[in-house]
């Protein structure tokens, strides 16, 4: 019989697959993303490829890291936990990557936040906004750069809080960061006004990931007796939502509402003119927030090189890119270890502004900014106008609450 | 079918000493990936004794995986902190899990069978993703601590990826050699019997259901077993183990692979893996590569990889005769 | 009450969508066996080729007249040169294969367009709303719910008053009685599969004003649309009509009335029928 034949055959096959990796020759600094790059959220993958890309050749251009060539790597997390962590511990063993950045979806960050403590190597969270992985699951490898949903939620919680809206409701995605919004944003517009009435669990609307029509959510809301709305859908859901309700009257001006990720350049490119005006929406980056030199020149070196304007996703890996070459630039190493003394307590100023990396529990503190859709003839896109800008200071809870402890 | 000559020892043998001995000359990353490649042929194997030995094409399968790891984290994280005790809590659980879901899958057969299985499969999915104060929700249950493997008079780390290997390469060739036993005994005769033709068995006086059920509820816990060495593997039990998408890379694995024969899905996870590896390294646009070579692959090898390759050497040692 | 009619209405409306993708399946089931993983590909494919063809003349009547025969022309060479071979075989390998297919067409679309979402805007005749009782409702919602219905007549029509229909509907009784009586089975299963993958991309095209364009959008209805032909009743006409009501109905219901169990609904749904009924709603007695 031939089966071992077979399997002989294999076992050479799979060994002549294993040889030849990896060869030292003048060593770059070698970054990994992790991104969703395929499937229904790819579109911020690739923004915040392009981010990551912009960054890296500007620092090149002025002589790399510590006088070192940046390389960049990109591995699609595909948004589900075991293939995050695969394609991070191939960054880290397989390419032997200096640093890993990215991370979109919270469920990834959450499984792979842990492991980093194993793998030893330090990981800059650019999207994901989970509050655990700078709380509760908070360890020495992990850091975030971008605004996480405590940040964002507290914000949403001080505009509502100025809002007629006497009973809110919320249309989320069913799964943790639609429910963790909505548990924030009880807590915070709580604390704020005490009258504030909320909808029990059962009256809310919570639509799987999965849904592409939402007439029945909409509807629900709609026939409740809600007069504010918290919306955190992001993605081809908020787009989905936003085209529906629009179609069913929901934006008639009967209730207030807040889109806690409305500001996404991904979703108004997509939406245009069906975003409708004078609606509070939030986001992590927004372009014109300031006017600073730095932020100029990131929006039209972005604007330049890919035609569009930068999401908060681009803006997360740039600033990715950006804090990691200033920790190495101050501890003049890329050691893993010394980058983390590097990144701890770091202050620099990104496009966004000024951020400060808190050492205690690794998280940004960074400001934010909410604003209201307006049309601008000269804009291909809504743009915010008012906006309402927020200290870093005012809207991140102290480390005390975050459940961090540092070991 | 000889005896135990030397040409029916000698690639097995070979294949056990290459995987003994795998950590030492290969590096981290392919230790991982082939931790990764093991587990999976422990999952897809276990399939494959509903459907290549069964007929059973079961979409539910990741449910048991999926149960298996939950049970684990569950036991480690309000339990003793022993891998021993977490296995077999997960070994108990999805057994009894799949009894139930046998008990009423296994009275349809076909694509039936196959709809009704991925069903019970999403209902289990629905249950992790949802039950957010047992389970931890879409966020999977982590954050606990790997225990050491007490052997005895040892205590092993498992944290080292080439011990944890070890656990893994140990556990799937029991697994494995539990399989062989089940499907060379009467039993597995029977078993492939109801597959050519159900009522022939039937007549002969077999429970033909009992029979399946009987392998539903090895399948279902098997599978749970490697539930248990993914979950300890990513330090996480999430719910994406459980949905029908995970399912689906069994029935992948084992096609490719080959379902005639009793390692074609574990050739199928690493043809699987290795391809994965590759294309991932040059192309984000992994999928349109995956997919293509998928296509190539049905159609180049109509009994799966492996099946098809004994295949050609079986014919070439007969001779040219038809 | 408002909320009930509004409930109805929304059911329906999806449920209709869900009709014309699953119609398409449970014929190509019925007549040829092959359970087609990619046809929620065609269905992203359908609109896609709408959008673009909205791009192109500015017009959606001419996506959606223009597309789905384009993806009708593609799934022939599909089934030519890549299906057929696989009929003798096990349908696992069916299976596998247009799962093959799904993966390169849902990267494919992604390498052509972009990963970004597309917005399809309804036809100026269907856009707007018409008022419903203290709200509004979209015309175009309503547009669908009354051609699901339209759309299940005339393929009724189709199979039981002509001659292409009733060739089908034998082959798909019983094949072998078919090929007896001098039906040529490779040209009937390449036309039905062709047939199947319009009816499809006609799904895709008319969801594009409704949903965000995408990758991966079939993916999300692939397997709603399984459990419609099972429930109904595979390779049943009735049963995918009926199937795709309950499940819309069920849908928009369920959100309102039982949102802990909204995600399991469908697969609940199913296990019930299949335990009680094991060849579904229209299937016969097995």
């Amino acid at each position: 019989m031939t089966k071992r034949c077979a399997a002989l055959l294999l076992v050479i096959l799979i060994g002549w697959a294993m040889t030849g990796m990896g060869l030292a020759a003048e060593k770059p600094v070698k970054i990994g993303f992790v991104y969703i790059m395929s499937g229904p959220f790819a579109t911020y993958g690739q923004f915040a490829k392009q981010g990551a890309e912009l960054a890296i050749d500007e620092i090149n251009k002025a002589g790399g890291i510590n006088g070192r060539k940046v390389e960049a790597l990109f591995e699609d997390s595909t948004g589900k936990p075991d293939v995050g962590i695969r394609a991070i511990r191939k960054l880290v063993f397989e390419n032997e990557v200096d640093v890993v950045m990215g991370l979109d979806s919270s469920g990834v960050a959450s499984a792979v936040a842990p492991v980093m403590n194993e793998l030893k190597t330090p990981l800059i969270i650019t999207h994901a906004a989970t509050p655990d992985v700078t709380g509760t699951k908070c360890n020495r490898y992990t850091f975030r750069v971008s605004l996480n949903v405590n940040q964002n939620i507290a914000m949403a919680a001080a505009i509502a809080a100025d809002m007629k809206a006497k009973t809110w409701t919320t249309a989320g995605p069913d799964y943790s960061f639609g429910h963790q919004s909505w548990e924030y944003f009880q807590k915070y517009l709580s604390a704020r006004k005490p009258d504030a009435v909320f909808l029990p669990q059962a009256e809310v609307a919570f639509s799987p990931a999965a849904t592409t029509d939402f007439s029945a959510f909409i509807t629900k809301i709609m026939n409740s007796k809600a007069d504010g709305v918290l919306i955190s859908l992001w993605g081809g859901n908020l787009i989905d939502f936003v085209r529906q309700a629009g179609d069913m009257g929901f934006f008639d001006g009967k209730r207030e509402i807040l889109m806690t990720l409305g500001a996404a350049t991904e979703v108004l490119y997509a939406l245009k003119d069906k975003m409708p005006e004078g609606i509070w929406v939030g986001t992590r980056y927004w372009f014109q927030a300031n006017d600073t030199p730095v932020n100029k020149a990131f929006v039209d070196a972005y604007f330049k090189r890919f035609n569009v304007y930068p999401s908060y996703n681009a803006h997360g890996a740039y600033g990715a890119v950006r804090s990691y070459a200033a920790a190495a630039a101050k501890t003049k190493s890329v050691d893993k270890e010394k980058i983390i003394d590097g990144l701890r307590g770091l202050t620099i100023e990104l496009p966004v502004g000024n951020i400060t990396i808190r050492p205690e529990d690794h998280q940004a503190v960074t400001d934010g900014v909410w604003g209201k859709t307006a049309t601008d003839p000269n804009m291909p896109i809504r743009i915010l106008k008012p906006m309402r800008k927020f200290a870093g200071k005012e809207i991140t809870p102290p480390v005390a609450e975050t459940g961090c402890k540092m070991n | 079918m000889g005896g135990l000559t030397l040409r029916r020892i000698l690639p097995a043998t070979l294949l056990l000493a290459f995987l003994v001995a795998a950590p030492f000359f290969l590096s981290t990353y392919w230790v991982i990936i082939l931790t990764e490649i093991l587990t999976m042929s422990l999952f897809a194997m276990s399939f494959n004794l509903l459907f290549g030995y069964t007929g059973l094409l079961s979409f539910g399968q990741a449910g048991f995986f999926g149960a298996g790891g939950y049970f684990a984290v569950l036991t480690l994280l309000h339990g003793p902190p022993s891998l021993w005790v977490a296995l077999a809590a997960a070994v108990v659980g999805t057994a009894l899990l799949a009894l139930v879901i046998g008990w009423l899958c296994v009275r349809l057969d076909e694509i039936y069978f196959a709809i009704l299985t991925l069903g019970f499969g999403m209902m289990l999915f629905t249950t992790a993703h949802n039950w957010r104060s047992v389970t931890g929700g879409s966020d999977g249950l982590g954050g606990f601590t790997v225990p050491p493997l007490n052997l005895i008079a040892w205590q092993v780390s498992l944290f080292n990826p080439k011990y944890f290997y070890f656990l893994v390469l140990a556990v799937t060739l029991l697994g494995t050699l539990l399989l062989l036993r089940m499907v060379k005994s009467p039993f597995g005769l029977l078993l492939r019997a109801t597959r050519e033709n159900s009522n022939r068995v039937a007549f002969v006086g077999a429970n033909v259901r009992r029979l399946r059920l009987f392998a539903f509820v090895i399948a279902g816990t098997l599978a749970g077993v490697a539930g248990v060495l993914f979950a300890i593997f990513n330090r996480i039990a999430s719910p994406e183990m459980l949905h029908w998408s995970f399912s689906g890379k069994a029935v992948l694995m084992t096609v490719l692979g080959g379902s005639g024969v009793l390692l074609g899905p574990a050739v199928g996870a690493a043809i699987f893996y290795v391809l994965e590896h590759y294309i991932t390294t040059f192309t984000t646009s992994w999928m349109i590569f995956l997919g293509a070579i998928l296509v190539v692959l049905v159609l180049a090898f109509p009994k799966g990889v492996l099946g098809s390759v004994m295949e050609f050497f079986a014919q070439k040692r007969r001779g040219a005769a038809p | 009450m408002e909320g009930f009619l509004a409930n109805v209405l929304n059911g329906l409306s999806w449920g209709m969508l869900l009709f014309l993708i699953s119609v398409g399946l449970t014929t190509v089931f019925g007549v040829m066996g092959v359970l087609n993983f990619a046809h929620g590909s065609l269905f992203m494919l359908g609109a896609y080729l709408c959008m673009q063809f909205v791009r192109w003349v500015g017009s959606f009547w001419v996506g959606l007249l223009a597309g789905p025969p384009l993806v009708a022309a593609l799934s022939i060479l599909l089934e030519r040169f890549l299906l057929r071979p696989l009929y003798g075989r096990d349908v696992s390998f069916q299976l596998l294969l247009t799962f093959g297919v799904m993966l390169f067409l849902d990267d494919g679309v992604r390498l052509i367009w972009g990963p970004a979402y597309h917005v399809v805007n309804p036809p100026a005749l269907l856009s707007g709303v018409i008022p419903f009782f203290s709200q509004s409702y979209p015309v175009y919602r309503l547009f669908l719910v009354i051609l699901g219905p339209l759309v299940g007549l005339g393929l009724w029509a189709f199979f039981s008053f002509t001659r292409w229909g009733k060739i089908l509907r034998a082959a798909a009784m019983d094949r072998q009685m078919a090929e007896i009586v001098g039906v040529r089975v490779p040209v009937l299963f390449t036309a039905v599969f062709a047939f199947g993958a319009w009816l499809a991309a006609l799904g895709g095209a008319l969801a594009a004003p409704h949903q965000s364009v995408g990758p991966a959008m079939g993916e999300r209805i692939i397997i709603e649309s399984f459990i419609v032909v099972v429930i109904g009743g595979m390779g049943s006409f009735p049963g995918a009509f009926a199937g795709a009501l309950i499940l819309g109905l069920m849908n928009s219901f369920g959100t309102t009335f039982v949102p802990h169990l909204q995600m399991a609904l469908p697969y609940i749904l199913l296990a019930v029928i299949l335990l009680t009924r094991p060849r579904g709603l229209f299937g016969g007695e097995a």
